[in-house]
């Protein structure tokens, strides 16, 4: 076996690991389905109060809106990642990470994976749902390429739960992760199109993954228009995870370097 | 109390008269290696040295005790020797590798104990436990299942191999913790107050272990607090003192 193989199955394990202990709470799932099917019936009635002018007719605004439902829910779950390791720390277990061959920074990597999974699972299911129950018009043909733009989008919002973590473990403190998503969904145009905000902060979504990504979904999976060029759209995408994954990771090492040196990095 | 083979115990450490004699290498080549290791605590004028100048060689199979006063610093020793934790100064070395030159191999070489009970995950079978640690610890495809398997057999788990970490008492979670950190086969163990809760059957347990691991060429370090009756016998037995490493 190569060094990779075993990261990759130390990971796997962690992922098995995380999936096991989610399972043995059995009306977890069923919870978050009723849950999911509260949200989409709630914007499915909330869409009909749009105005047509604003978004096109109602049926447009809630295929738009659901497509931002789902992918706020993988964003969520990537930037709670320092809660995840949060309650490593407090059992305890965080303990045994550091002092596995997979080291620190692959034990963060491996446990924020399950969440992030689970939560594009969980999105896919929603869509399905959407689409069975609601109605609303999917373009099959945008799928694979959906698939891409979504894995490329949890990448890169992984990374911003990395940066948390990274502040969790040097400073014991991410309290930082709540007000982005809600300031992401908000900037990023999770339920309106950014054309509505003024222009002195319009250039908010620029500067941040989640646009490109809820645009170029939305694009492929219910034809909305993209702001930009499909492929300036991809570029950007492409262009912010290639710029966290080091910067992330970088932070990461050094927080968790820190840390040992201040003999803080067992505390929480 | 039970004892290990006689043959592991050197003539050189036997000879623990003076301070030097216990805290210097051994004859043999050091498995374990912590040269002028310092820790402090706190900042500013609240802060203090916690270790001062530790010199510590292990060598292949034999078993140093380290005991100490609450708050001596035990735990912080072992966990700079783990690398769980960085020395202000000083260097640690297992097979002269760092945990800061080379983070697998050094990891893959130790086994850790922590004080305490925390560490499991409480919806996890003993069994997932051992099956997760062995990927996780980077054992070879086939040997981990049957390393899971003896390991739930040398720590008398067999019968609780698949209920849940929750569900087991403090001894038998005490068993799964040492079984987790003798389950991949580390030439070094650390243990820090691995007595915890253990009855005399899970006591006799963990010294068939620790047998295992000297008969192998393994060595062991173990922490334990003032007073606590030893159950084995040590090559070394050290003392945590103002910071500074002095025979027990």
């Amino acid at each position: 076996m190569t060094v990779a193989s075993y990261y990759l199955g130390a990971m796997l394990a962690t992922v098995k690991r995380d999936a096991v202990i989610f399972v043995s709470y059995r009306f977890r799932f069923a919870g978050q389905a009723v849950a999911m099917l509260f949200t989409l019936a709630m914007f499915f009635y909330i869409s009909k109060l749009v105005r047509p002018d604003a978004v096109g007719p109602h049926s447009h605004y809630y295929a738009f809106a659901v497509v931002g439902i789902v992918i706020m829910a993988v964003l969520t779950s990537a930037l709670s990642t320092s809660q995840v390791v949060r309650m490593e720390l407090m059992q305890g277990n965080f303990e045994r990470i550091l002092i596995s061959p997979m080291g620190p920074v692959g034990g963060v990597v491996a446990v924020a994976a399950f969440p992030i999974l689970y939560s594009i699972f969980f999105a896919s299911a929603m869509l399905t749902l959407a689409v069975g129950i609601f109605g609303i018009p999917v373009h099959t043909l945008g799928i694979p390429l959906a698939l891409v733009v979504a894995a490329l989008a949890a990448v890169a919002f992984a990374c911003i739960g990395f940066l948390f973590v990274a502040a969790l473990l040097a400073f014991k403190s991410a309290s930082g992760a709540t007000w982005v998503i809600a300031g992401l969904s908000l900037l990023g145009g999770a339920y309106f199109p950014v054309r509505l905000f003024p222009g002195w902060i319009r250039w908010t979504s620029e500067v941040q993954p989640f646009t490109p990504s809820v645009d170029l979904l939305r694009h492929l999976l219910v034809g909305t228009k993209t702001v930009q060029p499909v492929w300036a759209e991809l570029i950007k995408l492409g262009a912010f995870t290639a710029a966290l994954i080091p910067l992330s990771i970088g932070l990461l090492w050094l927080a968790v370097g820190w840390s040992r040196r201040r003999g803080t990095i067992t505390e929480y | 109390m039970i004892g290990r083979a006689a043959a592991a115990t050197s003539d050189a450490l036997r000879n623990e008269g003076a301070r030097s004699a216990a805290i210097e290498p051994t004859p043999t080549e050091s498995l374990v290696s912590l040269e002028g290791v310092w820790r402090h605590w706190g900042r500013g004028r609240n802060r203090w040295a916690v270790l001062r100048d530790i010199n510590l060689q292990v060598a292949a199979g034999t078993a140093i005790c380290v005991s100490g006063g609450n708050g001596a610093g035990k735990t912080t020793l072992l966990r700079i020797a783990t690398g769980i934790l960085s020395p202000d100064t000083g260097r640690v070395s297992i097979d002269g590798i760092t945990p800061d030159g080379n983070w697998r191999q050094y990891h893959q070489r130790i086994g850790y104990l922590s004080a305490g009970d925390r560490g499991l995950y409480a919806r996890l079978s003993a069994r997932a436990h051992l099956d997760y640690w062995a990927k996780v610890a980077f054992m070879p495809r086939a040997d981990r299942r049957p390393a899971a398997e003896e390991a739930l057999v040398r720590f008398g788990l067999s019968q609780l191999a698949n209920r849940r970490a929750d569900r087991l008492s403090q001894g038998q979670r005490q068993r799964l913790r040492l079984a987790l950190s003798f389950v991949h086969r580390p030439s070094v163990l650390f243990l820090d107050e691995p007595r915890n809760s253990l009855d005399s059957d899970g006591l006799e347990i963990l010294m068939g272990a620790v047998g295992e691991l000297f008969a192998r060429g393994g060595s062991v370090i173990w922490c334990s607090p003032l007073g606590e009756e030893q159950p084995m016998m040590f090559d070394r037995r050290l003392r945590i003192e103002d910071g500074t490493l002095v025979p027990a």
